[in-house]
């Protein structure tokens, strides 16, 4: 268990606990050409909501590094403060206190609209509810994000990434005319369209039954895989954060790194990833 | 960091493009997906209906603005007729045609017309080439009539049958003008001229100009007009303006179709009043739909917002997709729009055509670039507050639902949709202190009724409970939520107040114009009875006819001073050329006043009163009666003096009343009336109007047998040619009445689809609870059937008011109460709104709660 005073450490000194760094990524060399860059890095992150004596601290002297390539889960009970981390992360929410720097851009010099713009494209979402527009068909949906970025969309693209998904004979579907796994592999597709560097998930299984829970996630894994992004999903299940290269707890506003114990957990749904 | 020395991580590789051919882009593809949706659906019909209620009335009332001065020109027979005593100089002439006007010489004169050993008065009008310049004749050559613009041949003239009645003439035979005899050829029914003037009295006898030069009746002493007929584009006439002026000064009178229109200008006037009007409700009506269905619009584009800021649309690129996409909603409509104005506009015209013989000009771009304008404005004004909210979404609402930016205050909407409404207003009318205070009226109007809806609602909640079940529950619910239902409450009394008041304002038009003109509108004026031939003038005429006029007398004077100076240097600049002061003018005593005259300041004046004054010093003046457009125009009020020459000697009267005149009545009027006394010393003849039908026209002939000095004046034609047109010009209104109605339902079908997701939520839920079909359809009838009834009893309280003010104000009619709109506007507005509620229940009706409840991303 690495105590907050260690895991700065790691960052102000990231050359003297190589031996801790390899342990955890050990796994993933199998799995995909090593990669050090960092894409994500979080520093004494501190988030307090309200004002005066209804002012709540939700995340505290938080530090968290995520480099290019491996996946990350972060698990925490509900009402822990992920999806507040999450939203820091990304850039979606301003921070009390600290550092966050995204893609090696320190966010807190960013307004709003830098933090938009450092997004555009390079980071994808998957929500608990899924967030598709009800108006919208499915490829209408995978396109939205593409047609952000991009002046000119080949609808193509998305077309390809439904059928990766299982759905190219639902393109023309609106949401309501889809299951909820169904609408959850649309979401899928709409965060890899752009071919994002970073994905995040937020309860990706959340609102769906066991069953197609398991199904989403092997997606979700497996295209993460095949594009080499790199993946920070948020979760209370455990069972779905151990398909994670790393799983970090959220508790008491603070990330704790996972035991050597579930460490050795990874392998048995990584295993059945490939197959 | 790290992190630097790899730039392949870095996003700067794909940055969001910002092109403007980028942002179109996404605007469309936004906008054609989201025609899926209701409220962008309502949108755009109220867009189409605002530019096509605009375009189309402003099409019509451009082209028809001067087709209806020429239709007044051609009652006056040119857009500008010169009248003078001698004939015109070839100066006049040139610079009426070096302007572009076309110009018709005539000459208009009294003679005796001989056949065999009779004798009858009768007025010529010698008439030369180009004349007719507007309309045709109606002639009966022998086989009945006949529509022709040509002119009588030489030595052959036409005439009036009652020319003939009187003489005994039959077609071919030869009468006596002058010295010359003339031949016969066709009897004159109809001439596209009325010329109210004296020489028309007399039956007419149409006669080649150079014949009446030969005959010899030009002489001088001879009593003869001379009048020069012009007509042109409007740009013509007024570039002759200061012409015009000096033409005055030089004696000439002229009269100008612009200023000096016949009677029925008012009404004609008012029915564009009327169009303007409907424009504006039709704007403001989709001003309100669009209100109701932008609110709906942001609440539902909030999560593509949120999205897209994810995604990395940065808030510059989201406002301007947004933009682009609205503002290619709003062009789309617009065109749309300007398709069904000008659809609308030729069906208006279409209604018309029979009355505008003439080449409309083309439709000009100027109402098509207003129906654009008006299309953004609506949407800027009406949408924008609310459109705003999309741009300040944040990111983060796709994680916390409750993140949605605070909805534009209902406030805030009204007085940047009333500002922005005030602006057309503006536009459209050009007047700007109309404009302000009909938008402070308005915001007035607006905080009053939002009090009464206050206590309307606390009081349905407090008399629920004496309800039955399903009204009471309606009732809580319409109470509970108080603060949209009072918004929509709002809306719908404004929407149903508008409808209302459109069609209540053509029923009291056209009902005014049929009372103006009943069947037996007096048809046939009597002039010149002479004193001793009056009482047994007036009996034989009450043989033949029971609808008689009052019979008034006449003494011809003019006004030459104003409270002991001249009265040309004691009115306003602007009135010096005034007809009343170049001209004798024609007064008449009377002890009572005239049925259809109002007294509007000062008092009449009762008998014993003149005789005071006429027993008292002889220098003491008496008291007059003024009409009051005179005296305005001359800016008189009571108590001044006005010093009238009659005939050589004077006579001076103090002003004591003034009185609205009905000029449009065809009834005999009176710009001053004396007391009876002072003016029986002066030499006066007799007036009376009568009704008689066309057919008993013939009982006429002993009449003006026996009393040969008497002139039948007959306005027959005028009158039919009034009231057909009248009759087209109330279909046009109706036309217009039905868009209005259109845009009124935009609004129902743009609010209430506004609020469907919200109810389907509340069914779903209900349902899930165990609330059965009956249960729910009830109680949303109850709660839309009160929401009818609300509003209709507001919208009725601002019809009433809204009307009463148009009426007293703008259109110059009597105000009255409508006890029909107290009655119909709330039974029929519960009736309406509940329907439609009913109706959009359906579909819920058959859905399953786990559908709505996923429609809304909660599944
Ligand atoms: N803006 C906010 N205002 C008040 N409380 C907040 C706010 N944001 C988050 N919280 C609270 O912080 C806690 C963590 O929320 P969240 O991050 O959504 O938890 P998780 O996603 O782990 O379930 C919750 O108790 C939530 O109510
Ligand atoms: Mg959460």
């Amino acid at each position: 268990m690495s105590t907050p005073e260690t895991r700065k450490q790691d960052v102000e000194h990231p050359g003297q606990d190589d031996s801790q760094r390899d342990e955890q990524e050990g796994h993933a060399r199998s799995a995909r050409p090593q990669d050090r860059t960092t894409i994500l890095m979080a520093r004494q992150l501190e988030k307090t909501v309200g004002s005066g004596s209804s002012a709540i601290t939700i995340l505290k002297a938080l530090d968290l590094e995520i480099h290019a390539g491996e996946s990350v889960a972060i698990v925490g009970s509900s009402g822990s403060g992920k999806s507040t981390l999450l939203a820091l992360l990304a850039g979606l929410d301003t921070l009390t206190h600290g550092e966050l720097a995204l893609f090696g851009e320190p966010l807190s010099s960013l307004d709003e609209d830098g933090r938009a713009r450092l997004r555009a494209g390079q980071v994808g979402f998957v929500f608990q509810n899924f967030q598709l527009l009800p108006t919208l068909t499915a490829l209408e949906n995978v396109l939205l994000p593409l047609e952000l970025s991009e002046s000119s969309v080949d609808a193509r693209q998305a077309q390809q990434w439904l059928a990766r998904v299982g759905l190219e004979a639902r393109v023309q579907h609106l949401p309501k005319q889809l299951s909820g796994g169904e609408q959850q592999r649309v979401a899928i597709a709409r965060a890899f369209v752009t071919r994002p560097a970073l994905v995040f998930a937020d309860e990706p299984t959340g609102n769906l039954d066991r069953a197609t829970g398991d199904r989403i996630a092997d997606l979700l894994f497996t295209l993460n895989r095949e594009s080499g992004t790199t993946l920070v999903l948020v979760t209370h299940d455990p069972q779905l954060a151990a398909r994670c290269d790393r799983t970090l707890i959220l508790d008491e506003g603070r990330l704790h790194a996972h035991g050597d114990s579930t460490a050795a957990s990874h392998h048995e749904p990584d295993g059945v990833d490939h197959r | 960091m790290t992190a630097r020395s790899t730039p392949d991580a870095r996003p700067s590789t794909r940055h969001p493009s910002s092109g403007v051919a980028h942002t179109l882009q996404l605007g469309w593809a936004g906008l054609r997906r989201d025609l899926r949706a209701a409220d962008v659906r309502a949108l755009f019909l109220a867009l189409v209906l605002a530019v096509a209620a605009t375009t189309m009335i402003g099409f019509f009332l451009d082209r028809i603005g001067s087709a209806l001065e020429r239709q007044s020109g051609q009652l006056l027979g040119g857009d500008l007729v010169l009248v003078q005593g001698n004939p015109f100089d070839t100066q006049v002439l040139d610079t009426l045609e070096d302007a572009g006007m076309t110009t018709a010489r005539q000459v208009n004169t009294v003679s005796m017309a001989g056949f065999d050993d009779r004798f009858q008065l009768a007025s010529l009008k010698g008439v030369a080439p180009a004349y007719p310049l507007y309309g045709s004749f109606q002639v009966d050559f022998g086989d009945g009539a006949e529509t022709t613009t040509q002119l009588p041949e030489r030595h052959t003239i036409w005439v009036e049958p009652r020319l003939g009645t009187a003489l005994g003439l039959t077609l071919g035979d030869s009468i006596t003008l002058g010295d010359e005899p003339f031949r016969v050829s066709g009897w004159i029914l109809e001439e596209p001229d009325h010329d109210v003037g004296l020489a028309s009295f007399n039956p007419r006898i149409m006669i080649n100009l150079p014949d009446l030069e030969r005959s010899g009746l030009i002489a001088p002493g001879a009593r003869l007009t001379w009048r020069l007929l012009a007509a042109g584009p409007p740009e013509a006439v007024r570039s002759l303006d200061d012409q015009l002026e000096t033409w005055q000064d030089r004696g000439i009178r002229v009269i100008d179709v612009r200023k000096d229109s016949p009677r029925i200008g008012r009404a004609l006037e008012r029915s564009q009043q009327y169009l303007s009007l409907s424009g504006l409700a039709a704007v403001l009506l989709a001003g309100v739909a669009v209100a109701m269905a932008t609110r709906r619009y942001v609440e539902r584009h909030l999560d593509t917002a949120a999205l897209m800021r994810c995604f990395g649309a940065s808030q510059r690129q989201l406002s301007r997709i947004f933009a682009a996409q609205l503002a290619m909603l709003a062009l789309t409509a617009a065109a749309a729009g300007a398709v069904l104005g000008l659809i609308g506009q030729w069906a208006l015209l279409s209604l018309l055509v029979q009355f505008l013989p003439l080449e409309l000009p083309p439709p000009g771009p100027l109402p098509l670039l207003l129906g654009m304008l008006t299309a953004v404005a609506i949407l800027i004004g009406f949408a924008g507050p609310t459109l705003l909210r999309l741009k300040q979404v944040s990111a983060l609402k796709v994680l916390r639902r409750e993140l949605a930016p605070l909805p534009a205050s209902g406030w805030v909407v009204i007085i940047c949709a009333s500002l922005m409404f005030g602006a057309l207003l503006w536009l459209y009318s050009g007047d700007l202190v109309l404009s302000a205070g009909l938008l402070i009226g308005g915001l007035v109007t607006l905080v009053v009724l939002w009090g009464v809806a206050q206590v309307m609602l606390s009081l349905l909640l407090r008399g629920a409970a004496l309800l039955p079940r399903h009204w009471r529950q309606g009732s809580r619910q319409l109470a509970r939520r108080r603060q949209s239902s009072i918004g929509q409450i709002l809306a719908f009394a404004v929407t149903f107040a508008l409808m209302a008041l459109i069609a209540l304002v053509r029923t009291d038009l056209i009902d005014d114009w049929q009372s103006k003109l009943p069947d037996d509108a007096p048809n046939q004026f009597a002039i010149n009875i002479q004193p001793s031939q009056r009482d047994g003038f007036i009996s034989a005429l009450d043989e033949i006819t029971d609808s008689r006029s009052e019979v008034y007398p006449i003494v011809r004077g003019r006004l030459v001073e104003i409270n002991g100076v001249t009265a040309r240097d004691a009115v306003p600049e602007k009135a010096r050329h005034d007809g009343n002061l170049r001209r004798e003018i024609n007064l008449t005593w009377a002890a009572t006043m005239p049925d259809n005259n109002t007294l509007t300041e000062g008092a009449w004046f009762s008998d014993e009163d003149a005789r005071e004054k006429q027993a008292a010093t002889r220098e003491a003046p008496v008291g007059v009666s003024v009409a009051k457009s005179m005296a305005e125009d001359l800016s008189l009020g009571i108590g001044d003096r006005l010093t009238f020459d009659i005939g050589g000697r004077e006579i001076t009267a103090e002003i004591t009343s003034l009185r609205n005149v009905d000029w449009e009545s065809f009834q005999p009027n009176f710009f001053v009336i004396f007391p009876p006394g002072p003016l029986e010393r002066f030499s006066h003849s007799f007036i009376t109007a009568f009704h008689l039908p066309l057919d008993e026209q013939q009982a006429l002939g002993p009449l003006v047998q026996q009393y040969p000095s008497v002139s039948l004046l007959d306005i027959d034609a005028i009158l039919q040619q009034v009231r057909d047109l009248l009759r087209q010009v109330s279909r046009a209104v109706e036309l217009v009445l039905l868009f209005v109605l259109l845009a009124g339902v935009a609004v129902l079908y743009a609010a209430l689809t506004a609020s469907r997701p919200a109810r389907s939520h509340e069914w779903a839920l209900l349902r899930v609870f165990g609330a059965g079909d009956r249960r729910l359809v009830r109680t949303q009838l109850a709660e839309f059937g009160w929401l009818g009834f609300c509003s209709g009893l507001l919208g009725a309280m601002l019809a009433e008011g809204v009307s009463a003010l148009l009426y007293g104000v703008w259109l110059d009619l009597d105000v009255r109460v409508h006890p029909s709109v107290w009655l119909l506007m709330p039974l029929g507005g519960a009736l309406l709104i509940g329907g439609i509620g009913y109706l959009l229940s359906t579909p819920l009706r058959r859905q399953a709660p786990m559908e709505s409840l996923r429609l809304l991303g909660e599944g």
